[in-house]
């Protein structure tokens, strides 16, 4: 299925979550021509924004992404104090919430490296561009090394 | 590992994938709006969909 990123970012934004979007979709934002099925978002962690986040996603009904059907799992603000980053699949595609990124990429580290984007008719925090090399880095996933490269070419592009 | 200490530094790996990169599609994707971006992404994903399905209705 792919991502209904508009329904996605609204839930999120109108439900006034804390949130910046790493990930290929910050990539596709920043220039990226590679296409990302997914959204990834790095939450704050306080009582309050968990709660707001549970109740956002829940008209999605997020369940746990690759999961069997059946298992008595609910995306509430227990379980996401409970726990950290999730994968999820929504009704409106699929959506990795984060607590923290590889690289201490949490919400207050990444929030001041962020810019905001007008998108949808929502205001929507994107990482930077350095940051989000960084955190591709971070990983130190062979399979990222391509998207390291694009991004890093698209920073020249830029700067030209 | 604090994000500060990763390095974004060229790397000879890194620029042996970089000479494989689209310049073209980077500099016409930075003409672009970020929705409008994204929008041209929507747009390859829900055409491989279409292709998907029409593939299952084929087969």
């Amino acid at each position: 299925m792919t991502a209904d990123f508009p329904r996605l970012l609204a839930a999120l934004c109108t439900g006034a979550v804390e949130f910046v979007v790493i990930g290929g979709f910050a990539a596709t934002a920043h220039g990226s021509a590679h296409v990302t099925a997914d959204l990834d978002i790095v939450y704050r962690r306080t009582p309050e924004n968990i709660e707001r986040l549970a109740a956002a996603l829940a008209p999605l009904q997020p369940y746990l992404r690759g999961a069997p059907p059946g298992l008595p799992f609910r995306f509430d603000a227990d379980t996401i104090r409970c726990g950290l980053n999730f994968t999820l699949a929504t009704l409106a595609g699929d959506l990795d919430v984060l607590g923290e990124a590889t690289g201490e990429g949490t919400f207050e580290a990444l929030v001041a490296r962020s810019e905001a984007r007008r998108m949808f008719d929502l205001d929507v925090r994107f990482v930077d561009l350095d940051t989000l090399i960084r955190l591709k880095r971070a990983a130190g996933r062979p399979k990222d090394l391509e998207r390291i490269a694009e991004l890093e070419a698209i920073r020249e592009e830029r700067e030209k | 590992m604090m994000l500060d200490t990763v390095s974004i530094e060229p790397s000879a790996v890194i620029d042996a994938y970089k000479k494989d990169v689209d310049r073209t599609l980077i500099r016409e994707n930075l003409k672009l709006t970020a929705e409008e971006r994204v929008r041209k992404m929507m747009a390859v994903l829900h055409f491989a969909d279409e292709v998907r399905r029409s593939a299952k209705v084929a087969g």
